[in-house]
């Protein structure tokens, strides 16, 4: 962590993602959408593995109800 | 510069709630440098109340606009340029408390709410963090406290210090904070002003004070008196 080409700048995206998740949390859509794995560029294994997390997760949270055709509260 | 902090989500929804259409109104300023209410404040603000009112299927339409300052009429009544400001059913203002009521008063005839807490007159001390520094006392003894002001530093605002609850540079309020007179006296020391801190301070004049307080310019006395 934090050893970057550009310096601190893994760093600063890791902040500035945990707080996009903050603002996706407040307004319900849930942050665990969003997330930031920090992987070296010769990491295939962490790579596919964080693939699979992903689509995981988007798995059991379901589409983006913001982008369902049925209306968000018809849905629920 | 005046520093703000974004209200709680939930309460800027909740103060929204009924419109149609929203006109998130910004100010580059103050709340532009504490990442607070400038312009891409406003654009996250945006997207947030978007994406939130339409997970509760409510049809809003919000706009953004960005000014200069909202501190002063003449960039706000440069908005009706813009915007078409009667088409709005309420204006999100991310002012300062200042800001939020001069546009109020502009726009007289439309409701006008904060989505701001303002919170203290500060500097920035590093990138994303500011602190108090003035309590806008009108009777600056700056220059008998080495630029270092008691009367916001202080737990107790003492004008001559240190009190008793003094603890190796921390507060007896709050043994997290530094005692304001510590550092003064620290300031004083490295700039061989020290016989200062001799010298007692005549009581605070509170009495100067104004509230709500009017500074007119002389050079403009004549135009309002």
């Amino acid at each position: 962590m934090g050893d970057c080409h550009f310096l601190e700048g893994n760093l600063r995206a890791k902040e500035r993602v945990e707080y996009t998740k903050s603002l996706l949390d407040e307004i319900g859509l849930g942050g665990d959408r969003l997330e930031m794995f920090h992987i070296g560029a010769s990491d295939a294994p962490f790579f596919a593995k964080a693939v699979e997390t992903m689509t995981n997760r988007a798995k059991e949270l379901g589409p983006n109800p913001l982008r369902c055709e049925t209306p968000v509260a018809e849905a629920a | 510069m005046i520093v703000a902090k974004r209200k709680p989500f939930n309460e800027i929804k909740d103060l929204v709630s009924g419109s149609k259409k929203i006109l998130i109104l910004g100010c580059g300023t103050c709340v532009a440098v504490c990442l607070a209410g400038g312009e891409k404040e406003v654009a996250v603000l945006a997207s947030q109340l978007k994406m939130a009112l339409a997970l509760e299927n409510r049809d809003v339409e919000i706009d953004k606009l960005t000014i200069e300052r909202q501190c002063d009429r003449e960039f706000i009544e440069e908005i009706n340029s813009k915007v078409a400001v009667d088409d709005y059913d309420l204006i999100l203002s991310t002012a300062c408390g200042a800001g939020v009521q001069l546009s109020s008063d502009v726009f007289d005839h439309k409701v006008v709410v904060p989505a701001l807490n303002t919170t203290f007159i500060g500097v920035a001390e590093g990138p994303g963090i500011w602190s108090e520094r003035c309590r806008s006392c009108s009777d600056c003894v700056l220059a008998e406290t080495g630029g270092i002001c008691p009367v916001t530093i202080c737990a107790k605002g003492l004008v001559n210090g240190p009190c008793g609850g003094t603890r190796k540079g921390k507060c007896e309020v709050d043994p997290e904070k530094e005692c304001a007179w510590t550092l003064i006296y620290n300031r004083l020391e490295k700039l061989g002003r020290v016989d200062k801190m001799e010298q007692t301070l005549p009581p605070k004049r509170w009495n100067v004070q104004q509230h709500p307080a009017i500074i007119i310019h002389e050079a403009y006395r004549r135009r309002y008196e």
